[in-house]
């Protein structure tokens, strides 16, 4: 079955338990063939809305259709055409990899080639290994893995590099890019912006559950960063008068560092200029360009609108 | 309800089971050591004595034929006490539970009791004891019935009254017979309870049911692999417990199509009963916690280890709403007794419990977390 609309459908969806409301009336599309990247802070919700939508959760209300299909009418359809990597992701210990992987192409009943995902998640060193010997590296690629047993049109990425080392995460997002190319929808759950910023074609940031921007990580940055960075490293303590002369407002960092927002590269230039007529000593410097870090913190940091309405 | 999953589940299981060594240790050996060790206990009992250790005061030809009378018999090992000690004292000092005292002038009282002054007067023999002892009263019953036997021969005439034994069974069973039947039925129990409930606690904690959630198993499947996986490790725990019974102690019970009927029911009744008790135990160590709660008042109270009849009336009347004992009760009507009706009436009793609790833990299963 192909489906040509879009690949996931959240509309007005609530997950409350008890009191709380880990989830509070969202809605969001995600377009077929497209990284959607779901960022927020600990306990913002993203994991449980990923649930809901991954068919683990039941909504306390409104609705979410997969390639069109309602989660809680058709449960049983909509998990044979997905691939999940749970948070956490783990598997029977005294399983080996290439047996993990057989077992799971058993239980969707598909003839997965199981050499060519040991391939794609460079796994082929370890596919005689029993999971409990496994890196946390080697569990998540083996827990991608699996999540496309199935050949799944979406797949589900909870938080897939949550825990690894530097080497291992960029391994992850190797995979991942991997995925992308080869078209499938990709749904990933994550607090690292770097990863979205990489990876995604759209950013959904979730605080309090509740969205509170959605668009590309380039618009995001754009219409919510802060500016332009200059930090002026091992400078003279005189230059924080010279640059604020300057119309600028220096913000002093560590013992002899300065942080300075500017507009535009000219600010830069001015700034450097002043430094160098009036022979001050400069360590170091570096400028930064406005990130999707700094908008997640902007949007993050303060209570979502309607907070209030939470609290109650 | 698909075959092409039950079969993956179960390969999972059984490679699980065999790599790890400490589970096939408790689910195979354990029931075989326990059959071992009481088999070695109590197979026969009839070569069973008692060290009784005896101070012979007397030191005369009379005390030396009781000495000789109570050494002949099978129940007793006769050893030597020194005279000059106080028996009593000498008792505790060496932690002796029983020990008979012969008095001095024991040939002299027996010449009297003959003969004169005054005959017919009995003979006192003294016996310290520690009354603390569990084992004591045994040996005091056999030193009594020793002494009735005696007192029967000095009157030199045949006893008025004589018992003959009569057995409701065709031949003469022992004590192991009774007791492989309730191993089985144990053996089975623990390891379907324990799995039901480890399993399930492992497979939560460590977020693997979160994944199989998203998969097409369902919780049919999920229940009839364990099932299938729970019948395959009672069918080798039971040829186990049967093989050892008839090589080492020569066991030889019933096997009829009754056994293999009755192990599919008691599977089934506790892979269901530790279905039920899953939301009670969602981690590794309530697990082991509500197992137990459970199996150890149905081992020692269902009549797996003594006869439930040695119970007071309460425990005994409690005792028949435990599902274990109609399992005890079906596997020794069919293994024992040879009895069909008494088979079918504990096993219908195992099957209704079997059908409510699997219905019951078929709803239980959950998958999702949702609440």
């Amino acid at each position: 079955m192909t489906n040509t609309g879009p690949a996931i459908v959240v509309d007005k969806l609530c997950k409350h338990y008890g009191a709380f409301k880990a989830v509070d009336n969202i809605s969001f599309t995600v377009k077929s063939g497209e990284v959607f990247a779901f960022l927020g802070p600990n306990g913002a919700g993203k994991s449980t809305t990923a649930e809901v939508i991954e068919t683990i959760r039941v909504p306390t209300s409104g609705t979410v259709t997969v390639l069109g299909m309602d989660v809680t009418k058709r449960k049983a359809k909509v998990v044979r055409r997905i691939g999940v990597l749970p948070q956490n992701f783990s598997s029977f210990d005294r399983i080996t990899v290439r047996e993990s992987l057989q077992y799971y192409a058993r239980v969707f009943g598909c003839r997965a080639d199981i050499d060519a995902l040991i391939d794609l998640t460079n796994l082929r060193d370890k596919s005689a290994a029993r999971f409990n010997t496994l890196s946390g590296g080697l569990k998540q690629r083996l827990g991608i893995a699996i999540a496309l047993v199935s050949d799944p049109e979406i797949v589900f990425l909870d938080e897939p590099t949550t825990g690894l080392d530097p080497h291992a995460r960029r391994q992850i997002w190797d995979v991942l890019k991997g995925l992308k190319e080869r078209g499938k929808t990709i749904f990933l759950t994550t607090h690292y912006m770097e990863e979205a910023e990489l990876l995604a074609d759209t950013v959904a940031i979730i605080s309090n559950g509740r969205i509170v921007a959605i668009d590309s990580p380039a618009k995001l940055t754009e219409e919510h960063a802060v500016q332009m960075r200059l930090t002026l490293n091992s400078i003279d303590s005189a230059a924080a008068g010279l640059i604020r002369n300057l119309g600028f407002c220096p913000v002093p960092k560590g013992d002899d560092n300065l942080c300075v927002p500017v507009k535009t590269p000219e600010d830069v230039h001015r700034i450097l200029a002043e430094i160098k007529r009036s022979g001050l000593t400069l360590g170091g410097l570096d400028v930064r360009k406005p990130n999707l870090e700094e908008v997640f913190l902007k949007l993050t940091e303060t209570p979502a609108a309607g907070d209030q309405d939470r609290a109650r | 309800m698909t075959p092409r999953i039950i079969i993956a589940n179960l390969g999972v299981r059984l490679k699980s089971f065999y790599r790890e060594r400490s589970a096939m240790f408790f689910t195979f050996a354990f029931p075989v050591i326990l059959v071992l060790v009481f088999g070695t206990i109590f197979t026969k009992p009839e070569h069973l004595n008692f060290d009784l250790p005896v101070q012979d005061n007397s030191r005369s030809e009379a005390s030396a034929r009781l000495l000789e009378a109570l050494a002949a018999g099978d129940a007793f090992n006769v050893t030597p006490v020194p005279v000059a000690v106080d028996a009593t004292e000498y008792a505790k000092e060496h932690k002796l539970n029983l020990l008979l005292v012969i008095p001095k002038n024991f040939e002299a009282l027996q010449k009297q009791r003959v003969a004169g002054p005054h005959p017919g007067v009995p003979v006192p023999l003294t016996y310290v004891h520690d009354p603390s002892s569990t084992a004591v009263e045994t040996k005091i019953q056999l030193l009594d019935t020793f002494v009735a036997a005696a007192n029967q021969k000095a009157t030199g005439s045949p006893p008025a009254i004589t018992l003959v034994a009569a057995s409701i069974l065709s031949k003469r069973y022992r004590f192991i017979e009774f007791f492989v039947p309730g191993i089985i039925a144990m053996a089975i129990m623990t390891s379907c309870l324990s799995n039901a409930l480890n399993m399930n606690a492992e497979l939560r904690q460590k977020g693997i049911l979160r994944k199989l959630a998203t998969t097409p198993i369902t919780r049919a499947d999920w229940l009839a692999s364990s099932i299938v996986y729970q019948l395959i490790l009672s069918i080798v725990s039971t040829v186990a417990i049967l093989l050892v019974s008839y090589f080492v102690f020569d066991v030889r019970l019933h096997i009829g199509f009754w056994l293999p009927l009755i192990l599919v029911v008691e599977v089934i009744a506790f892979v269901g009963f530790g279905m039920l008790l899953t939301p009670f135990a969602k981690e590794a160590e309530s697990a082991s916690a509500v197992a137990n709660a459970f199996l150890f008042p149905m081992m020692f109270l269902s009549g797996t280890f003594f006869p439930v009849e040695m119970m007071p009336a309460f425990l005994q009347t409690f005792a028949k709403l435990l599902p274990l004992y109609y399992v005890n009760e079906a596997l020794r009507a069919t293994m024992i007794f040879v009895d069909d009706a008494a088979t079918l009436r504990a096993v219908g009793v195992t099957a209704a419990f079997a059908a409510v609790v699997f219905v019951a833990g078929t709803f239980k299963t959950r998958w999702d977390e949702s609440t």
